[in-house]
């Protein structure tokens, strides 16, 4: 099941902090709710591992990640990822990401094509989008915390205090949780049936 | 596997048993307590096979622990007939050809007998969309209309006579 | 003998024979809880099967690590490929002459597909262990659709048939290619069309769809080491077949192979075939020498037991400019999944397709079917299609709509056109069916009659002039011709075993009767039904007269029940074991009532010395007799046995009308009315006919208006569950009225042709013929199912219909 995702995010942080942690994979797969890189099988390859919690139920996808190609001039990376889980779900991924420059801060723009096999996309196929866009808000989430903590870091803020970053990158979620995903889904879903516009 | 006592009147007498904390109340049926009426006809509790009657109320068992009937009143198809006789949803049943294979029948039987205490004297319409949760394959319900239809009169005729 | 003397009228009505509307003998257990299933049944020492399932549609299998699910307390063995390959039993044949994978050896082919068991202490810990087995894959290019299947660079499914140029059905020109059957006289159609003024094709797709019975598939194997004999209770519509398989796959005995149908929760097609968990179970059975229970969920059901259909279907019809039809072509390509595991005769791939010339008189007629694999479950013929029935019904059906569209002709006038006359029968058709009777005429102008079709077409006029209308009405007419009761042996074999049906009836002393067959009930009321036959022709109540199938150790062979294939094949053999019984009857009672044979008469229940009322013997006075003081030169007893060839297939027909009223805003259909009459022949329980007909009408509504099972690219069955896969409930079916006419079969011991597909085969088209002549003014010639109330919606917005 194929899912093509097109997203804009603005960053509130300079172009140079961003790229700074989009360009480095550790980082990047830090800011992935649930997410830890393991050991590097190739310059620009790591296997990883996503867990997933549903109440007391957990799924790990194990899988690898790679960075095909990395323009430093435009800030862009082209990142392919795949995972599977022992109980039959697999995914992969291929994602174009690209810092954009605006006036005084950033936009992480990211292109993404989404496969998702097995008992996944069966029974959560019409799911696909939905969820992606709760996980990738995290993500994005996590990513300014990291940039923005970068930026106080070397004294280019972008408007909070180093206490206030530093809390709050330790406390980034180390856990995807599902029931606080489908939470959020319900909310967002709720609120679209008032006419409020999803963030992303 | 945590274990439970539950205890529960089940068709009318006492019971009490040793349970898996997670066990579905239709399995506990079924193998536990060899009332094999209860059917299975999928997971996702649709088809109604598994239909029982708890504390009052259409239960699907597929979807229930078995301790979460601690202190309950559960009826199951084989409770139905009391004193040898049918009861009036079975003789309307069979004798307008409800049933076919057989297979989803006693959970149409606890929903028609639940059903006819909540709305005693039903539509055609109203049959339909209050046995909405039982499905079968063989009959295209509409002989199983007709049944629930003739018990409604039969049980009213029953009430009127002892009243 | 001062009882008060009964009329003949009331010994008839007190036998509760044929034509009588008894209830049912069998109901008394289901209504109490009391009826025994498969899984229902508990034996001491039992223990339970699981399977672990392949999550992609195509790869090769990397690794498989047991311990995980070893681990876990209660586990008593997981099983593989490799564990089944020293019994050469992890492949096995199939119907269709092909095989296919018990396990998954080294590939898996389809989604779901088998790749290892586990047995446990019970269910639960089972189901534990499934998720502790751990499978590594590679995955590999995933191909499901036939057309791409067929392409020269597509994926190779079948590497096990690796340089196999020679199929069980003929020549493979392709890897993906599993045979191309033909039938009728290419030359002569191709002339036809040559020949003809006007031509119409339609190319038309019968979605995979799956017959979905409440009861899923299952077994409980039991091996007994100490006597070495192996009994196995099985969801099966064909118990004596498996028995025969099961011994040929084993090595036990036949003699010591037991297989019983217990009760089954509807059959449908999907119960026929052999599964790998049956195989399974019954391997571990023996391995473990314990009794083995294997109950799959809804999931595992629709996702891959026996699907039914994926015709993509291309007609051609040639005809005269006033609506004659000269020439019929069909071309289909048949998607049959990873294996060819169709449930058919073995000399008919494709099927009883071919009586797709259907109720005409068509002259020329030719067509071909293209077998093809794809990364899907195996299957194809079940759901109550007498063969691939349904689609050859659904595609003439819709050709002859798509003729009279063409030539604005009234779809019930170009049908009386072309009708096969009822002087013609029996009536040989283009593809060499000899049809045993029928009168189309009187059946059509019989609902005509009943539904007012001139005013139901003078309203649709009106209601398309008129701009303010909220719907658009459809009117759908089908006058199909069914094919039954497979089937006579030189022709029709399932693995080499002639098609054949069985009875064998014993009177007891005292005057009732047991009888055996060798079909299996699943719901139709067998257990009645038999009585009834029986009851006419010996005069005992049906009341008295037990009926039993299912156990091979007891009942005569049979090929099973499905098909419609039980009335017309076992129906005969009962009516002719009886009147072996009957005979000698004849002879016991002559000797009772001390005359010569000619001089007596049998009525109702007697024989009676002619002339005189007063001398008469019962079937309860001869059966005494029989055992007490039989004549001089007959054996004692009163039983026979009869295994009967049928020596032709039987044609049901009818002729369906259903009005569509569909909302333009939002594409909802409701059906408004859908007129069924059936013509069976002779009509053994009207009641139970009644009843086989709503529930057939109802899965063909399913199937018309909702039912689908897609794949996406990468071979996932989106929506197997029942969130998803549409059973209607009691809301969404509608009221179904019946009608009759009686043709009986000539050839037919009692003129029975059998009823319970045609329900089936005849509406699935006759919805889709309303919607289409809904959206008929608009040019609109066919549309495809399911018709959703979202695909209907598409279509309106295509049309440019508002509201």
């Amino acid at each position: 099941m194929e899912v093509k995702l097109d997203k804009r995010y603005e960053l509130g942080v300079s172009a140079q902090n961003a790229w700074a942690i989009l360009s480095d994979l550790e980082a990047v797969a830090s800011c992935m709710p649930g997410a830890s890189l393991g050991e590097k099988t190739g310059d620009n390859a790591y296997k990883g591992s996503v867990k997933i919690k549903v109440g007391p139920a957990t799924a790990q996808f194990g899988g690898e990640v790679e960075i095909l190609s990395i323009d430093v001039a435009n800030k862009s990376l082209v990142l392919k990822g795949k995972g599977a889980d022992k109980g039959g779900s697999s995914a992969s991924m291929e994602l174009e990401a690209t810092i954009e420059e605006t006036e005084g801060q950033s936009i992480l723009v990211g292109a993404a094509t989404v496969i998702v096999n097995g008992k996944f996309a069966q029974f959560g196929g019409r799911m696909m989008v939905q969820v992606s866009d709760v996980i990738l808000k995290q993500f994005v989430d996590n990513f300014i915390i990291k940039a923005q903590a970068l930026g106080s870091a070397t004294g280019d803020t972008a408007g909070s205090t180093p206490s206030e970053t530093q809390t709050a990158a330790n406390e980034s979620p180390n856990e995807l949780n599902g029931l606080s995903i489908f939470w959020a889904l319900l909310k967002s879903w709720i609120g679209s049936l008032f006419g409020k516009k999803s963030a992303s | 596997m945590a274990k439970q006592i539950v205890k529960m009147n089940l068709n009318g007498q006492e019971i009490e048993q040793l349970v898996d904390s997670r066990m579905l109340l239709v399995h506990f049926l079924r193998e536990q307590m060899s009332l094999t009426g209860a059917h299975i006809g999928c997971e996702t509790s649709h088809c109604g096979a598994c239909t029982v009657d708890i504390d009052g109320e259409s239960v699907k068992a597929c979807t229930h622990l078995a301790v979460q009937c601690d202190g309950c009143d559960v009826k199951t198809v084989e409770g139905l007939a009391e004193g040898g006789a049918l009861h009036a949803v079975q003789e309307a049943f069979y004798e307008e050809h409800g049933l076919q294979c057989g297979f989803c029948t006693p959970g149409m039987l606890m929903r028609s007998y639940r059903f006819l205490q909540e709305n005693p004297n039903p539509t055609e319409d109203e049959i339909r969309a209050g046995l909405s949760g039982n499905l079968c394959r063989c009959t295209g319900y509409q002989n199983i209309v007709k049944a629930v239809k003739s018990a409604a009169v039969k049980l009213q005729q029953k009430e009127s006579a002892t009243a | 003998m001062n009882a008060p003397v009964k009329t003949p009228e009331e010994r008839k009505a007190e036998l509760q024979g044929m034509g009588e509307s008894r209830l049912r003998k069998e109901d008394a257990r289901f209504i109490q809880g009391k009826g025994q299933y498969c899984d229902d049944i508990k034996l001491p020492g039992m223990l339970h099967m699981d399977i672990v399932r392949s999550p992609i549609a195509h790869g090769r299998i990397k690794k498989i690590n047991k311990d995980p699910a070893m681990a876990i307390p209660g586990v008593h063995a997981v099983l593989t490929a490799d564990d089944l390959k020293p019994l050469n039993l992890h492949w096995m044949p199939t119907l269709a002459g092909d095989v296919a994978a018990v396990l998954a050896d080294e590939k898996v082919h389809f989604q779901m597909q088998e790749v290892a068991i586990v047995i446990a202490d019970d269910r639960y810990i089972a189901a534990d262990a499934v998720e502790a087995v751990e499978v590594e894959y590679e995955e590999l290019p995933v191909v499901i659709d036939p057309y791409k299947a067929l392409e020269p660079d597509a994926p190779v499914l079948r590497e096990d048939l690796a340089g196999k140029t020679e199929g069980a059905h003929g020549p493979r020109d392709h890897h993906n290619h599993i045979f191309t059957w033909e039938a009728g006289d290419k030359t002569a159609a191709d002339d036809a069309f040559a020949n003809a003024p006007i031509t119409v094709s339609q190319h038309m797709y019968y979605p995979r769809v799956h017959p979905c019975p409440l009861e899923t598939c299952g077994c409980v194997a039991s091996f007994d080491p100490i006597k070495g004999e192996l009994t196995t209770w099985m969801t099966s519509q064909a118990p004596h077949v498996v028995r025969t398989v099961v011994s040929m796959l084993s090595g036990v005995p036949e003699s010591k192979v037991r297989i019983i149908s217990p009760d089954i929760g509807g059959g449908f097609g999907n119960k026929v075939g052999i599964y790998p968990g049956y195989v399974c179970a019954i391997v571990s059975s023996i391995v473990l020498g314990r009794p083995v229970k294997w109950s799959e969920d809804r999931v595992e059901n629709i996702s891959t037991t026996a699907f039914a259909r994926d015709y993509h279907m291309d007609g051609h019809l040639a005809a005269t400019e006033d609506g004659k039809i000269l020439g019929l072509k069909v071309d289909v390509v048949a998607d049959h999944g990873a294996f060819d595991a169709c449930a058919d005769p073995t000399k008919f791939p494709a099927g009883l397709f071919h009586i797709c010339s259907g109720s005409y008189d068509i002259p020329a007629a030719h067509c071909s079917v293209k077998g093809v694999y794809t990364n899907k479950a195996p299957g194809g013929v079940a759901y109550r299609c007498s063969f691939r029935v349904t689609e050859a019904v659904y595609l003439i059906e819709r050709m002859v709509d798509v003729l009279a569209q063409k030539l604005n002709m009234d779809k019930a006038e170009i049908r009386k056109k072309n009708f096969i006359r009822k002087e013609q029968f029996p009536y040989t058709s283009a593809f060499g069916f000899e049809y045993d009777s029928g009168d189309y005429h009187t059946a059509l102008e019989k609902v005509l009659d009943a539904v007012d079709y001139k005013a139901l077409r003078a309203e649709q006029e009106q209601k398309r002039n008129d701009p303010n209308c909220p719907t658009l009405m459809g009117i759908g007419l089908v006058t199909f011709t069914e094919i039954v009761g497979a089937g006579p042996s030189k022709i029709c074999d399932i693995l080499g075993v002639g098609m054949f049906d069985s009875c064998e009836i014993r009177i007891h002393p005292t005057g009732s009767a047991i009888a055996r067959m060798g079909t299996i009930t699943q719901g139709q009321g067998h257990q009645t039904t038999y009585a009834q036959i029986i009851a006419s022709e010996l005069g005992i109540p049906s009341e008295v007269i037990q009926v039993e199938e299912g156990d091979t150790s007891t009942a005569p062979y049979g090929l099973g029940t499905y098909g419609s294939r039980s009335t017309p094949v076992a129906g005969a053999a009962i009516a002719m074991a009886a009147r072996k019984i009957h005979a000698k009857a004849k002879k016991i009672a002559a000797h009772l009532l001390e005359v010569a044979e000619g001089d007596s008469d049998w009525e109702i229940d007697r024989f009676k010395v002619r002339g005189n009322d007063e001398q008469f013997k019962t079937m309860s006075d001869i059966a005494w007799a029989a055992y007490n003081q039989p004549p001089e030169g007959l054996e004692p007893g009163l039983e026979a046995v009869h295994y009967y060839d049928p020596p032709n297939f039987t044609y049901p027909f009818g002729i369906y009308l259903c009005v569509v009223d569909i909302d333009k805003g939002t594409g909802e259909s409701s059906i408004r009315r859908f007129y069924a009459l059936d013509d069976c022949g002779t009509r053994i329980n009207p009641m139970i006919i009644d009843g086989q007909i709503h529930g057939g009408l109802t899965e063909g509504f399913a199937v018309a208006m909702g039912q689908q099972m897609p794949f996406d690219e990468q071979g996932n069955l989106l929506g197997n569950t029942l969130m998803d896969y549409f059973l209607p409930t009691a809301v969404e079916t509608p009221t179904w009225e019946t009608d009759f006419t009686v043709t009986p079969s000539p050839h037919h011991p009692i003129g029975a042709k059998g009823v319970a597909e045609s329900p089936h085969v005849g509406s699935i088209p006759t919805f889709t013929s309303a919607v289409v002549d809904a959206f008929s003014h608009l040019g609109v010639t066919h549309i495809d199912m399911p018709h959703t109330s979202y695909r209907i919606w598409k279509k309106l917005k295509e049309e440019g219909v508002q509201l």
